[in-house]
Parts: structure tokens; sequence; C-alpha cells
């Protein structure tokens, strides 16, 4: 590669000429920064919308969950939240968290690609 | 602003601030290389431009581990060889690929000016595989042996026989093509 000689020169030369031209490179650059700008909106509107209908369907049923002592734990920290707190706002609660789990995984796999 | 800037201080600003207007100087003034070296590697201008595209895209994404070790340029057709490998993979087609770049001649794309560009092109399919991707990265891509080697995952020696083997091809190969011209 380093050697040289006329031939090593010629191969340079051709190398170089067979360089895309520099008219469209405009455009390709625009292209790809068009796809930086927008990554992948197709994706983040299945994921967002896949979560959201879930979060809904779960949040509908999480106030007769709350409701019912059978399925909640009666003794230690976990007991005196569920006693001393309505079901509505532990449905709200857990609502926030689900909400505050996709603000956080929503953008991270935006910018992972 | 970013286009007095180096390589390397637009490389921070992008790291810094996922700067989009750095990245596309970055895009601007490597773009020939990369789209050149997919070029030869894929026969197929549309197809270059897109892994080209892609290979960019992947850059940016992963910028933050571009270390400094060697030049940008290299470390960008590192990361383009192999998206020309794995979309080549995907399409369950390596030694297809490998194989119409050597013998398929008709098939490749006119160029804007037919001529050396075609006939460089030719000249590659002659090649073996190996030698061709040595050739093609160190020439096209500007490497040195030793960053061909890392892209490569081949070692130093061989990618050295390669690139001295496939040029001496090259240049028997524009001889004999010279002699039947005359």
């Amino acid at each position: 590669m380093t050697m040289n000689d006329p031939f090593e020169d010629r191969l340079r030369a051709a190398f170089a000429a067979a360089q895309p031209a520099d008219d469209d490179a405009e455009d390709f650059v625009k292209k790809v920064q068009g796809r930086l700008a927008r990554p992948d909106r197709r994706r983040a509107l299945v994921l967002g919308g896949a979560g959201s209908t879930g979060s809904a369907v779960a949040g509908t049923q999480l106030e007769g969950f709350f409701s019912n002592p059978d399925l909640l734990p009666t003794d230690g920290i976990m007991g005196q939240v569920f006693t001393y707190t309505s079901p509505e706002m532990l449905a709200a609660g857990v609502l926030a968290l689900m909400i505050a789990g996709f603000a956080v995984v929503v953008p991270k796999n935006l910018y992972a690609g | 602003m970013s286009r007095g800037a180096s390589d390397e201080e637009l490389i921070a600003l992008v790291v810094a601030a996922r700067d989009g207007a750095a990245f596309g100087e970055l895009v601007r003034r490597h773009q020939g290389v990369v789209r050149g070296l997919m070029q030869r590697m894929c026969s197929n201008h549309a197809l270059a431009d897109d892994l080209a595209q892609e290979a960019f895209i992947k850059a940016f994404n992963k910028i933050g581990s571009f270390t400094g070790k060697g030049s940008f340029r290299a470390w960008l057709c590192r990361i383009a060889y192999n998206e020309f490998l794995m979309s080549a993979r995907k399409r369950k087609a390596t030694e297809k690929a490998m194989e119409r770049f050597k013998h398929d001649v008709d098939d490749v794309e006119a160029p804007r000016d037919m001529g050396s560009v075609v006939d460089l092109d030719r000249g590659l399919k002659t090649l073996k595989e190996d030698e061709r991707v040595c050739v093609t990265l160190c020439y096209a891509g500007g490497m040195s042996h030793a960053e061909a080697a890392e892209a490569t995952g081949m070692p130093l020696g061989t990618v050295k026989s390669h690139v001295n083997r496939g040029r001496e091809k090259l240049k028997a190969w524009f001889e004999a093509e010279e002699a039947m011209a005359s």
C-alpha cells in the first residue's frame, strides 16, 4: 500500500474518481439528518399505544382489586398502607407509577434507535 | 460554525449534546469515503447509499464508544464494513453477493461516467473475496493495514498479503485490458 510506483498512483486515483460526486452530498447529508431527527416514530406510537391501552384496562380493574380485602395483605407496612389509604388513591398511585415508567422507557427506546 | 471545527471538536459536540448539525458536518466530510466504500463492495449504488445511511445512523447512536484511538474515518469505515456484512447475511447471500461481485459484470450499474469506475469495479471482481475486501478498505476507505486488520478480524500479515496480491492482480488486469484495447 505504501509502494511508490505509477500504478499505485493510478490505483489511488481510480478509487478517488470512483467516489460519489460532491453534488449529491448535501442530499445524502439531509437524508441522514432527517433520520436522526425522527428516529422511529412508528415504534414509539405502537409501544405507547399498546402501553396506554394496557394501562387503561389495568386501571379499570385496580379500584375493584384494592376494594377486595381478601386480596390485600393485612400485616406489616403494606397492611398499614392498604388499611389507611382509599382504593381510589391506591389505583391513582399505581397508574402514576405506570405513566412514569413509560415516560422513562419510551424516550430511551427512541434514542436507542 | 461547525464547518471550521476539527473532527474531534465535532465528535465532542455530538457526544455531549447529540448535536445534529455537528453530526451533519461529520457526514458531509466523510460521506464520500463511506459511500465509495459501499459502492465498491455492493456494486449497487442504491443499496450502497442505503447501507451508508445505516452506517452513519449507527455511528451517531454509538459515537460515545469512539475512543479516539485511530482516525474517525477508519472507525466509520469499520462500522460501514460491518453494516455491509450484516446486510449480506440478512439477505442470506454473503456467498451469492460475493459470487455476483465476481461474475456478474453486466449487472454493474452505470455510474455517472462510464470508463474508469466501471473498469475499477470489473477489475475488483477478478479478485478473491478477501483480497477485494482488503483492497477496498485500504484504497477506498483509506484505512491502514492495521485498521483493515482490526475491521475484518484478519491477522495483519494476512491483510498485507491480500492487499499486495490484490494490487498485483489489478495491475495485471488493467495491463491486459489496455493491451486488448490497443
